[in-house]
């Protein structure tokens, strides 16, 4: 049942006027949302584009949002729907597609031969996603018992921290305080690899 | 029930040890409240404090990623992101919101005072609305009685004008949701008496531009509200 609502905080916030709450769901859903519609359209390259106008769409629909289902599935279901009529525009008017992709290959030569790998993600971005995910589980196994308890029923098994404490026989309090520690133990391991390039800024 | 409490003091002592244990300092309060926000578990009171800190601070919002994707990670190994394909995402997003209105859903009546008063604006901004809709309402169908449908269409179309004119942040959004209820606002304010007496008071005004609308308008006003 908690799960369900966990945004509704950010939701109510967004509908109350502050546009950063809706960036905080962005960059919460971003990485789910794109990996959807990548599986939908075969041009990667396209991929940030549609998850962009996906957001934006929710955004100007947000105030519809009753929270008769999760945000998630409402977000999702937005993606869909642009994902497809992008597909369809595309379908209709190839010659944008076919001037995007010629453009593409001016700027960066492999591009076009890097597109064809099945998932489309350069190598680069590869090797990063595995470092990423590296980092996360040796740092998962450092963890102490406790830690690496709580944010796995949390993260993996979705119980809420009631569920959790009762599980861990321990009072909500040091479920949160478990949670929090865990994630920033891992965090710090993950920072190298998160710093963002030419000061990029959240 | 001992052994009960004597449990929870031993948690109690545990969690305050390991609290000091962890390495960060003042920000720590912050990042647990961030964390417990994260999934949907902090108390709505402390939930405006995170907000507030959120959009300031540069580390708090790299954390929100960091631990969004760390649950991401841990679920499916495939959502591991290189984190500059993130921010490029989110900026393009940010770069575009700062091009769309503000948007602003009615809130529950059973929400903070600060809600509860911008409420009040909305309520207020579709009465005068629907004020002058009913004045414009009466003209066109003072000038074009036999065609109901295109009274109706000019109603539709003048209707977010007045809105936009009196409510300082743009509802665009809102309005296509709401749109149903000045029109229904309009049919009761034809039989409030608060109504005719208001522009009965304005009569005063007919003849000059103080509306600033045209006088033959005013004029037929005047006519119309004559036989009630």
């Amino acid at each position: 049942m908690k799960a369900t609502d966990a945004d509704a905080p950010l939701v109510e916030r967004v509908k109350q006027g502050d546009v950063k709450a809706f960036e905080m769901l962005v960059v919460k859903y971003q990485r789910r949302i794109e990996r959807l519609i990548g599986r939908m359209v075969r041009d990667v390259d396209i991929v940030p584009d549609i998850a962009q106008e996906t957001f934006i769409r929710a955004y100007r629909a947000i105030p519809q949002f009753r929270g008769d289902s999760a945000f998630y599935t409402w977000l999702y279901r937005i993606a869909v729907n642009t994902a497809k009529k992008t597909l369809m525009d595309m379908k209709r008017d190839p010659l944008v597609t076919e001037s995007a992709r010629a453009s593409r290959t001016d700027d960066d030569e492999p591009a076009r031969a890097e597109s064809e790998v099945s998932d489309g993600e350069t190598p680069d971005a590869l090797l990063a996603s595995k470092q990423i995910a590296a980092a996360v589980n040796f740092a998962i196994e450092a963890l102490s018992d406790d830690l690496r308890q709580a944010i796995m029923l949390r993260e993996v098994e979705g119980l809420s921290y009631e569920e959790i404490a009762e599980l861990m026989n321990c009072p909500i309090g040091t479920v949160r305080s478990r949670i929090f520690r865990a994630r920033e133990a891992i965090a710090v391991r993950l920072r190298p690899l998160l710093d963002t390039r030419e000061g990029e800024r959240w | 029930m001992a052994a009960g409490r004597a449990r929870l003091a031993v948690d109690v002592v545990m969690n305050r040890l390991e609290k000091q244990m962890s390495t960060g300092t003042g920000n720590d309060l912050e990042g647990e409240r961030l964390s417990a926000l994260a999934d949907g578990e902090l108390d709505a009171t402390q939930c405006a404090a995170v907000f507030e800190a959120w959009r300031g601070d540069g580390e708090l919002r790299a954390s929100w990623h960091a631990y969004h994707l760390i649950g991401d990670v841990l679920r499916s190994e495939d959502l591991a992101s290189p984190v500059h394909r993130d921010v490029s995402l989110l900026r393009g997003v940010r770069s575009r919101l700062a091009g769309e209105p503000v948007v602003l859903a009615p809130a529950p009546l059973d929400r903070t005072a600060a809600i509860r008063r911008r409420g009040t604006t909305w309520r207020w901004s579709s009465a005068v609305a629907a004020g002058l809709l009913l004045v414009v309402g009466a003209f066109t169908l003072n000038r074009s009685a036999p065609d109901g449908t295109a009274t109706e269409t000019v109603i539709a179309r003048s209707e977010p004008s007045p809105t936009a004119a009196v409510q300082p942040l743009p509802v665009a959004l809102a309005a296509p949701d709401a749109a149903p209820e000045p029109v229904l606002a309009n049919v009761e304010m034809i039989r409030d008496a608060r109504l005719d007496r208001y522009l009965a008071a304005h009569k005063q005004f007919a003849g000059s531009s103080a509306l600033g609308v045209p006088s033959t308008f005013l004029r037929s006003a005047t006519v119309e509200s004559g036989p009630r």
